[in-house]
């Protein structure tokens, strides 16, 4: 019994770290986070408004607070005051999305929210030590007005939009699993989440259950009923379709921001990345691509991993630019980076387009996420690759 | 459930004839070894059952029968082809006749360590994270245990190559793999994890030998409210490193195991890890007598790295005479380019001596770009050195080598990728190589010889004054322990990353020795060219193979 135990705690400890397909989604955390929060906030409610006597109860409610903010994971949490929250605590939910993601459109409100926790936990440690009631107070009412803004307003996005604006107006709003298809353009199937380059636009559903598919607390700006979809807008749907607009002029930028798949590059970066690769890459990837005293670095099982690990272009490109070839990283010409990278994503059955790969970091390489490409015909099925010639 | 129960009708077996030829288990042909015969390996020059032949970690070797009067005419007894997609860093295993062998990519091959004919070969297809390696097996009860690069712990029939059991051992797979070839003590396999440039945090584990069910974890970076916890600045701990991946050396009189955890992370980074950032690059004496490993003591060799230069080297310890005086020491070395004695009983530097050339090393890493020396995988390697009682010298091979490092203003982790706040340095000026013999009487060098490669193959010496190592550059050399002159030499054609074994069977002294392609690490622009050897020209290898050397 004893060892299982230690194994457990070995586990919890890692937790930031536990095998992708155990942890949570970012979505589910989100909302997680929130609970917690709201835990907090009423203990300190409770304490507040309620006619506690004696230095106990308050102290109380202010570690059950802390607990709930904190999660077990942190020196300030005190197990022997009882958890309102779920154990794991705002910080360790938002640790875990900051730790796991990339930048996303909603790392910065989920950073703000971080930030406006630990001020609230300070605020709390401050009533901790307070021996005069009105001191009491005036900390815990600071640790309210801190967590009122992780809570946020839904219609706000960015650090003024807290967890509530994130979730209303970002892909963080998406559950796990669901379905989502281009904001630019009217739905096409519900229910589905419209997205336009990281931010939610609607939410459609099917008219004849709509009121069933609506989530808990959702803000919506505008309603739209048509003959098949109910259609319930974002509140910052107009900053999303606008980006619809500006995304037009730019020709293949706007597919790529309005689907969220599609790397760019041309076949001719492809063709001329060949070279480069056998030149600087081969030694260690393999003629195949599939690794040798390196990983396998196109096909199915890089796509598979790519896909677990949660890649976008953005984190395959900071490796490729600034960590390659391992004996001399940073050493090739941008041109020569951006043309291996073009042959590594062909390899991978990406089709080319006639936007080229960029020499420089471009923030919408983060809009697009690696995994298995759809309707992909390798030329090696077995591998999963394809042949660049 | 069938190769279970077959498993399990072998060992019914090997149990009864254990009992028929006492509890040594040494003499018992085809019995596996027991404890005692862990604990005495050192004694037994028919085999090699510990990846540096004994638990104090100590490549020394008694009853041989090469000497240098006669190493000069060693000749290849057999090779053995093994998969080649990545170098060959394995320590070899040598038990009853049959040698145990992994490739880079963990596949498994048992050989007849008289011929180097295949008797089995487990094929296995892992995940690379970032580099194939993988240093070789453990042995006993009828298995053969190796942790792989996908983060499993596999057993083997030892007698088919068929999986008994397989374990995710690794808590993380996407950040954590294991290179480190498993350590049997009593009925546990003690392992480290490799994650330590990938943002992971360094952990060393025991698993019941029997079931790979996992009994403790020690975690090199404390946790909030333990010792040493604050020598991190913010959350920075969460993922710091220190993992321990090249080796480990035990104790088995006081039940303590001597380890060296590996660099703090992000590697180049060190301005978001204020602090000594312990027990990263640190040595760290655990008792491991109760449920849970207890720290006896610690020493930090570099504090605050921002070079990775983690002690590659595992420990090994011995009784050397120092000032006349005879004293229970174990040695160290790091990719820093330095060289340590310290006392087993409290930690405390005995001696300390640089191996490699040293330069630049107080600058952290910046934006524009710092030559500090030496480089990534310079210093002294993981395959480590050998302490000879008769010469009262340790011999160490080291790499001389600068870089030029950069770090980035951040550091952001990404799941299943690097986490350096930098990129690994870039090779500048020449690379080559040292084979060193420290006096440790007086800490000082006995001899050194400059070598055109880096050496990184480690040291196994003989009680009858032959040290062997191996270059990157292929050569494997046997020298004079008194002089440092080379007594022979054979140019393998690949590159030599692992380190030497030997054993005595059928009447003749063997050693062997991995060689293979380049890798990640070593790959030498030279190679290209066909640089010359010491026999010959050298070109990228693209075959790796187990070589067995033995006297006409």
């Amino acid at each position: 019994m004893r060892t299982v135990a230690l194994s457990l705690a070995a586990l919890v400890f890692f937790g930031g770290a536990v095998p992708a397909r155990s942890a949570p989604d970012d979505h589910a955390s989100a909302i997680a986070a929130l609970a917690d929060v709201r835990a907090a906030v009423a203990e300190i409610v409770r304490i507040e408004d309620g006619y506690a006597v004696g230095h106990g109860a308050y102290l109380r409610a202010a570690h059950r607070a802390m607990n709930a903010l904190v999660g077990h994971r942190d020196d300030g949490y005190a197990p022997s005051f009882g958890d309102p929250g779920d154990g794991v605590g705002t910080l360790g939910h938002l640790d875990r999305m900051l730790d796991q993601a990339g930048a996303s459109l909603w790392t910065p409100a989920v950073q703000g929210a971080k930030a406006n926790v630990l001020a609230a936990a300070a605020s709390l440690q401050s009533a901790l030590g307070q021996k005069e009631m009105e001191d009491y107070e005036a900390d815990l009412t600071q640790a309210l007005a801190s967590l009122a803004l992780v809570v946020g307003r839904s219609t706000e996005t960015g650090v003024l939009g807290g967890l509530d604006g994130a979730l209303a107006n970002t892909t963080l709003g998406v559950p796990a699993g669901a379905a989502t298809v281009s904001g630019c353009a009217a739905p096409t199937r519900a229910p589905a989440y419209g997205i336009v380059a990281g931010r939610l636009a609607y939410i459609a559903l099917p008219r004849n259950s709509a009121a069933a598919g609506i989530p808990d607390g959702l803000a919506v700006s505008r309603v739209q009923i048509t003959g098949r979809w109910v259609v319930l807008y974002a509140p910052a749907a107009r900053a999303a379709t606008a980006l619809c607009r500006a995304g037009s002029r730019f020709g293949r930028t706007r597919a790529i921001a309005a689907h969220g798949a599609h790397p760019p590059f041309t076949a001719g970066q492809a063709r001329t990345g060949v070279a480069v690769y056998r030149r600087y890459c081969l030694q260690c990837h393999g003629a195949d691509l599939q690794g040798a005293a390196g990983p396998a670095v196109s096909g199915t099982e890089f796509l598979a991993n790519a896909q677990r690990n949660k890649w976008t272009l953005s984190d395959m490109r900071t490796t490729v630019f600034e960590n390659m070839p391992f004996s001399n990283p940073g050493s090739l010409t941008p041109e020569q980076y951006a043309n291996v990278m073009a042959f590594l994503l062909a390899s991978s059955c990406f089709s080319a387009g006639s936007q080229p790969f960029p020499k420089t970091a471009v923030p919408v390489l983060a809009q697009v996420k690696l995994g298995p490409v759809r309707g992909a015909k390798p030329s090696n099925p077995n591998l999963g690759t394809c042949l660049v010639r | 459930m069938l190769q279970r129960t077959i498993g399990l009708g072998i060992l019914a077996v090997f149990v009864a004839t254990v009992s028929a030829s006492g509890p040594s288990g040494v003499s018992a042909q085809s019995a596996w070894p027991g404890a005692d015969a862990y604990v005495g390996a050192d004694q037994d020059s028919a085999n090699w059952i510990l990846p540096a032949r004994s638990y104090s970690g100590n490549r020394y070797m008694t009853g041989a029968q090469i000497t240098t009067a006669n190493v000069g005419t060693l000749k290849t007894a057999w090779t053995a082809r093994v998969d080649a997609r990545g170098p060959l860093e394995v320590a070899p295993i040598v038990w009853n006749g049959t040698m145990y062998v992994t490739s880079s990519h963990n596949d498994v091959y048992a050989l007849d360590a008289q011929t180097g004919a295949v008797k089995w070969h487990f094929p296995y297809k892992p995940h690379v994270i970032a580099f194939s390696a993988n240093r070789g097996v453990a042995i006993g009860d009828g298995k053969v245990y190796e942790a792989t690069l996908d983060g499993h712990l596999i057993a083997l029939d030892a007698m088919t190559g068929k999986p008994v059991w397989n374990v995710v051992a690794a808590h993380d797979v996407t950040n954590t793999f294991f290179t480190m070839q498993p350590v049997p003590y009593k009925n546990m396999l003690l392992l480290g994890a490799s994650n330590g440039d990938w943002g992971g945090i360094g952990y060393l584990s025991a698993f019941d030998a029997a079931t790979g069910k996992r009994l403790w974890d020690w975690k090199t970076i404390p946790g909030p409210g333990e010792p040493g916890h604050n020598t991190w600045s913010g959350d920075s701990w969460k993922r710091g490193g220190g993992a321990i991946w090249s080796g480990l050396a035990i104790d088995p009189a006081t039940s303590t195991v001597y380890i060296d955890a590996g660099n703090p992370q992000p590697d180049f980074l060190g301005t978001i890890r204020k602090g000594a950032n312990l027990y990263t690059n640190s040595m760290v004496a655990l008792d491991i007598s109760g449920a849970k490993p207890k720290i006896k003591w610690y020493h930090q060799f570099i504090p605050h790295d921002t070079h990775d230069w983690d002690p590659a080297m595992p420990p090994v310890l011995f009784t050397g005479t120092v000032n006349g005086a005879s004293r229970s020491l174990v040695a160290a070395g790091d990719k820093g380019g330095n060289f340590w004695v310290l006392d087993t009983r409290t930690g405390a530097v005995v001696y300390h001596l640089a191996v490699s050339t040293q330069k630049g090393q107080s600058t952290e890493p910046n934006r524009r770009g710092d030559i500090a020396c030496p480089n990534t995988n310079g210093g002294v390697e993981f395959n480590g050195g050998s302490y000879m009682p008769d010469t009262n010298a340790f011999y160490v091979p080291s790499v001389d080598q600068c870089g030029i490092w950069k770090s980035q203003g951040t550091a952001t982790y990404v799941s299943g990728q690097f986490y350096l706040g930098g990129a690994f340095p870039a090779l500048y000026g020449p690379s080559t190589g040292y084979m060193n013999a420290i006096d440790i009487g007086t800490g000082k060098f006995l001899w050194r010889k400059h070598l055109a490669f880096p050496q990184i193959g480690g040291a196994l010496s003989m009680s009858t004054g032959v040290v062997f190592t191996g270059g990157v550059d292929g050569d494997f050399s046997a020298y004079d322990a008194k002089t440092g002159n080379v007594l022979w030499h054979y140019a393998t054609g690949m590159t030599i990353q692992a380190p030497a074994a030997s054993y005595v069977l059928g009447g003749k002294q063997y050693v062997v020795v991995g060689a293979g392609p380049a890798g990640v690490n070593f790959a030498d622009p030279r190679f290209n060219k066909g640089a010359p050897t010491l026999e010959g020209t050298y070109s990228h290898a693209t075959a790796a193979q187990i070589t067995a050397f033995t006297l006409p």
